[in-house]
C-alpha cells in the first residue's frame, strides 16, 4: 500500500475514533458519503479490482442505520439465526454499507441458507427500494450467530465463496446479539473468503474469541479460508445531532437495565461449555503426561494450550459478570441506601411535602 | 429554512392543520431510536442525492430547501400503548400529492413477511412544522389504520435545542366553526430501547472502536456509561431542587399538582428494600463472586501447568544428559 493512502486512512480512523464533531468539518463533506454516484460504481464494476487480487477489500464502513437495523433484527430473532442483505457501494479498498434489510429466512442452528424465495424477496425489495431513492446495490449479506461468536461456519464459507464468484463486491457480516448484550459492546465481524486455490499468508488469528466446544471443529477447519475486515462506522451530521439529543431521553435505560438478568441462560451455557472444555483439556494433559518424551516443541507451534484458552474464556465471562454486578451495586447504593441522615441535605427545601425521606 | 419554532406553541393560520396543545386519547407512545435514525438517513440520502443532481436537472431542491421525505412507521399496538419499532420509505404521487398506494401496499407486504407482528401505525415526514397538505395524506391512510400517527422530524440542526426535534401527532375530530374537522394534536412519547438497541446506539453515538480493546478499556467504557447516566439523573434532580427552592422563596407560583408529583417521586425511595430483595441481591452477589473465584482457580491451574511444563523441559534435558530418568510428576 502506498504511504499516502495509509496516512489518509490513519487520519480518517483517528477522526472517527476520536469523535470529531460534525460542526468542525463541513457538514456537506461529511454527508458526501451518502451520495451515490452510479457512473463511478459502474466503473468499479468494469475494472473488477477483485479479479486478480485475492485481498482487494480491507475495510468495511458501516452506517449507523445499517448497524442499528442489523443488531435489532438479530436480537429480535432470539436464539434463532436470522439473515438479511446489505446495500452499499465500494470505495477504493473499502466496502461501504449504507443500509440493510431483513430476509424472510430463518436458519436453524448454523444452517443459514438463502433459498429461492429469499432471492425473489431480495429482487423485489431492491427494485422497489430504488424507486424510493435507495440507489445502492446489494453488497453483502449478514446473519446472526446467537451466542457463539462472530466467525464463518463451513456453510457460510461456501455461501460467501459462491457469492464472491458471481456477485462481487460481496461482504459477509456476522453479528452475535447474545454476546452483544452480555459484553455491553456490539459483537460484529465482517469477512471475505479467499479464492479457492489461494494459500493465505500464515498470519496470526486477528482476535481471539470464545467458541463453544460443539462448534470448534467447524471453526478450526474453515478459519483459514477467510479473512476479517476492519470495521469503521459513519453517520451523517443529522444522525450525530439526533443521537446526541437521544441521549437526553434514553439515559434512563442505562440505569434501568440489568445485563445479569437478561443473559442468565447465556451465562449458564457458557459455564457449561467451559466445564466441557476443561474436561477435554484435562484429557489432553493426561495424554501428554504419559507421552513425556514427545517434545513440547509441538506445543509451542500451537498458539496456546487448551488450558490457557479456557482461562481466557473464563476470565472474559467473569469480567462481564463483574461489570453487571458493579452496575447493580451502584444502583443499590444510589436508590436503596437512603438514610435519614441524608434528610438534612436533600429534603430541606421541600418543606411543603410531608418529610419525604423518613421511610428508610 | 428559518429557525425552527417550537411546535408546541406554533399556531398555524390554517385551522385544518393546526397543531393544538396535546392529545386526550390517552394513548402512550413508545418510539425506538431505529425509527429516528431511519428517517434521518432517508432525509440525508435524498438531500445528498439532490445536491449532486441539482445542477443537471432542476429538482425540488433548487431553492436550497431540502425536499421532504415521506415514509411509513410500523410497530405494535397493545391496549393503550403504541410502540413504534421500525419504518420504511414511501414515495409521493406527484400528480395527486398523496402517497403512492400501490407502492405502500407492496412495501407493507414485504415487511409483513419479515416482521409478521408489525402493523402500519402511521406515517412520517420531515419539516419544521405541519403543512396544509399533510391532513390529506393523513386521511388517505385512515383505511389502513383507523387513527394513524404522524411523526414529524425537523431536520434543521439547532445546537441550542436540548429536546429531540421529533414530534408525534394524532388526529382528533374537533368542531370548528360549526363543522367537524380533523386536526392534528401533539402526543407525548417516550424513547424505548431494547438492550441490544441501546448498546448499538451507544456504540454509534460515541463511535467506539469495534474491537473493544483490553479488559481495562472495557471497564472504563462501562463505568463511563453509568457515570454519564448518573450525572444526567443528578442534573434532573437538581432541576427539581432548584424549582422547589424558588417556589419556597416565592419566586414561582405554588403548583400543588407538581408538588404532589415531586413528593410521590421522592417517596419512591428507597426503590426496593425488603428482606427478599436483600437475600436475592446477596445471592446474586455471591454467585458472581463464586464465578470469579472459579475463574481464578482456572487461571491458577493454567499457570501451574505451564510452570510444570517448563520445569519438566529443563529437568528432562539435564537428566537426559546424565542418563537419568523420570521427571517431576
Amino acid at each position: 500500500m502506498e504511504p499516502t493512502s495509509s496516512a489518509a486512512m490513519a487520519r480518517q480512523t483517528w477522526e472517527l475514533e476520536n469523535n470529531i464533531p460534525a460542526a468542525a468539518s463541513d457538514p456537506d463533506a461529511l454527508d458526501a458519503i451518502y451520495r451515490y454516484d452510479e457512473a463511478a460504481q459502474a466503473r468499479v464494476q468494469q475494472e473488477k479490482p477483485w479479479a486478480n487480487d485475492p485481498h482487494p477489500f480491507r475495510r468495511a464502513k458501516i452506517s449507523a442505520l445499517a448497524l442499528l437495523k442489523m443488531v435489532v433484527h438479530a436480537r429480535a430473532g432470539g436464539t434463532i439465526e436470522v439473515m438479511g442483505l446489505m446495500q452499499g457501494k465500494c470505495e477504493g479498498d473499502a466496502i461501504v454499507v449504507m443500509d440493510a434489510f431483513a430476509l424472510p429466512v430463518e436458519g436453524t442452528e448454523t444452517r443459514v441458507n438463502a433459498q429461492a424465495d429469499a432471492y425473489e424477496y431480495m429482487v423485489e425489495y431492491s427494485t422497489i427500494n430504488k424507486q424510493a431513492g435507495r440507489l445502492e446495490n446489494v453488497v453483502g449479506w449478514y446473519h446472526s450467530h446467537p451466542g457463539y461468536g462472530c466467525w464463518l461456519s463451513g456453510i457460510d464459507v461456501s455461501t460467501q465463496m459462491l457469492n464472491q464468484q458471481f456477485q462481487e463486491p460481496f461482504l459477509a457480516v456476522v453479528i452475535d446479539p447474545t454476546r452483544t448484550v452480555s459484553a455491553g459492546k456490539v459483537e460484529i465481524g465482517a469477512f471475505r473468503t479467499y479464492p479457492k486455490d489461494y494459500k493465505p499468508p500464515d498470519e496470526p488469528v486477528s482476535e481471539y474469541q470464545t467458541i463453544p466446544l460443539n462448534k470448534i471443529e467447524d471453526f478450526g477447519v474453515h478459519c483459514k479460508q477467510y479473512y476479517a475486515l476492519d470495521i469503521t462506522y459513519f453517520k451523517s451530521s443529522l444522525d450525530s445531532h439526533l443521537l446526541d439529543l437521544l441521549w437526553n431521553k434514553y439515559w434512563v435505560n442505562t440505569l434501568s437495565s440489568s445485563p445479569l438478568l437478561g443473559n442468565r441462560d447465556y451465562v449458564a451455557g457458557q459455564i457449561f461449555d467451559l466445564a466441557d472444555k476443561l474436561e477435554q483439556a484435562e484429557g489432553q494433559l493426561a495424554h501428554s503426561r504419559y507421552g513425556m518424551l514427545m517434545p513440547s516443541q509441538r506445543k509451542k507451534e500451537q498458539e496456546e494450550s487448551p488450558l490457557a484458552k479456557v482461562t481466557r474464556d473464563s476470565s472474559k465471562i467473569t469480567a462481564e459478570q463483574v461489570h453487571g454486578l458493579m452496575s447493580q451495586v451502584i444502583k443499590d447504593i444510589l436508590f436503596n441506601s437512603v438514610h435519614p441522615s441524608n434528610k438534612a441535605s436533600t429534603s430541606a427545601p421541600d418543606s411543603s411535602g410531608p418529610e419525604p425521606m423518613v421511610e428508610a | 429554512m428559518s429557525a425552527p419554532s417550537d411546535p408546541a406553541v406554533a399556531t398555524h393560520p390554517q385551522a385544518g392543520a393546526a397543531a393544538a396543545a396535546s392529545s386526550s386519547s390517552g394513548l402512550t407512545f413508545k418510539l425506538h431510536p431505529l425509527v429516528i435514525v431511519n428517517v434521518s438517513d432517508h432525509h440525508t440520502r435524498v438531500k445528498a442525492q439532490a445536491a449532486c443532481s441539482g445542477d443537471r436537472a432542476s429538482s425540488a431542491a433548487a431553492g436550497g430547501q431540502p425536499p421532504r421525505v415521506f415514509g411509513c412507521v410500523i410497530g405494535v399496538q397493545r391496549g393503550r400503548t403504541v410502540e413504534i419499532f421500525n419504518s420504511f420509505e414511501l414515495v409521493l404521487d406527484p400528480v395527486s400529492g398523496t402517497l403512492d398506494r400501490a407502492f405502500l401496499e407492496k412495501k407493507q407486504e414485504l415487511y409483513k413477511k419479515v416482521f409478521p407482528d408489525f402493523y402500519v401505525l402511521g406515517w412520517y415526514s420531515t419539516g419544521s412544522d405541519v403543512q396544509d397538505t399533510d391532513m390529506q395524506i393523513h386521511k388517505a391512510l385512515m383505511d389502513i389504520n383507523e387513527s394513524p400517527v404522524y411523526l414529524l422530524l425537523n431536520p434543521a440542526i439547532n445546537l441550542s435545542q436540548k429536546d429531540l426535534p421529533v414530534t408525534i401527532y394524532e388526529s382528533e375530530l374537533h368542531v370548528i366553526d360549526g363543522s367537524p374537522q380533523l386536526i392534528f394534536v401533539r402526543a407525548n412519547y417516550t424513547i424505548e430501547t431494547v438492550e441490544a438497541e441501546r448498546i448499538s446506539v451507544d456504540h454509534v453515538a460515541h463511535l467506539k472502536p469495534s474491537d473493544g480493546g483490553s479488559a481495562a478499556t472495557q471497564l472504563a467504557a462501562h463505568l463511563t456509561g453509568i457515570h454519564s447516566a448518573i450525572k444526567m439523573l443528578n442534573s434532573r434532580v437538581r432541576v427539581i431542587h432548584q424549582y422547589l427552592v424558588s417556589m419556597q422563596k416565592g419566586d414561582m407560583p405554588l403548583d400543588n399538582s407538581l408538588l404532589r408529583q415531586v413528593s410521590s417521586l421522592v417517596r419512591r425511595l428507597p426503590a426496593m428494600e425488603s428482606e427478599k430483595f436483600q437475600d436475592d441481591f446477596l445471592m446474586e452477589y455471591n454467585d458472581t463472586l463464586l464465578m470469579t473465584y472459579l475463574a481464578m482457580f482456572t487461571n491458577c491451574s493454567s499457570t501451574m501447568n505451564e510452570l510444570v511444563e517448563k520445569f519438566n523441559a529443563t529437568y528432562e534435558r539435564s537428566t537426559a544428559r546424565r542418563g537419568g530418568r523420570g521427571a517431576f510428576m
